[in-house]
């Protein structure tokens, strides 16, 4: 029951502080940051050049 | 308190038992962020911050909800969501106070959730059964250790871009090569402590 809980407090947790990371304007300058990375294998990575196109 | 205890946790946490060269775990950033010190040094503070921030995090937690209520067997998924939830609120607590230290680490924080030395961290600060200061020396002795190897390899890859390389070695090989001549050479550091 506990478990339970927890895993939907956590959860919920993570949905909101996403969803409100995803709403905070990036200050200026910053629109088009990329990290200086040649790319592993991890393609659901948003840095990754796969997703330059 | 017991200084010399630190101490040989700093040490070991540092040099014989690095996190990249002796445990292989982040090297996702170690071979991708690794072209340019300036990069390296970047994702190093940025690791450095979020290691520790979820290592106090995940130990306050553990001891003051998990082992009262008696679901120690929830720890993975416990810490993997704070880890997640805390790349999160550092990323937006960034981009609303400070816009150049958004603009130095913003970008490397979303990798971070996937690099798992930072979930290593956590699981080890309980396994090993460390109190706070423990705790927080080894949290920040495993970041540095990291940043110290990303430095030293990125400085190296500056300079074999500039260096005659056979065309069947350049790029990731010889970056490979590098990489496993540094883990033997980091291996000569055991039974220092």
């Amino acid at each position: 029951m506990y478990a339970v809980l927890l895993f939907a407090v956590l959860g919920g947790l993570y949905a909101l502080l996403y969803y409100c990371n995803h709403k905070t304007p990036l200050p200026e300058g910053c629109e088009n940051l990329k990290a200086e990375c040649s790319g592993c294998k991890d393609i659901g990575c948003a840095n990754h050049p796969a997703h330059d196109a | 308190m017991d200084i010399g205890n630190l101490f040989t946790i700093f040490v070991t946490a540092v040099l014989i038992n690095n996190v990249i060269l002796n445990q292989f775990l982040g090297m996702c950033p170690f071979m991708g962020v690794s072209k340019k010190s300036s990069s390296a040094i970047g994702m190093g503070g940025a690791v450095t911050f979020v290691i520790v921030a979820a290592a106090i995090v995940t130990y306050g937690l553990y001891h003051g909800v998990l082992a009262p209520l008696h679901i120690e067997y929830m720890d993975l998924i416990t810490f993997i969501l704070v880890i997640a939830s805390l790349v999160q609120l550092t990323e937006m607590i960034i981009k609303k106070t400070s816009p150049s230290l958004y603009k130095a680490l913003g970008v490397y924080l979303p990798l971070i959730t996937t690099n798992c030395a930072v979930l290593m961290v956590a699981l080890e600060n309980i396994k090993q059964g460390y109190d706070f200061a423990e705790m927080l020396t080894y949290s920040f002795a495993i970041p540095i250790g990291f940043t110290l190897v990303l430095y030293i390899f990125s400085t190296i890859r500056e300079r074999l871009d500039a260096a005659k390389t056979p065309a069947a070695f350049r790029g990731n090989p010889i970056a490979l090569i590098v990489a496993a001549m540094m883990a033997l050479a980091f291996s000569g550091l055991m039974g220092l402590v």
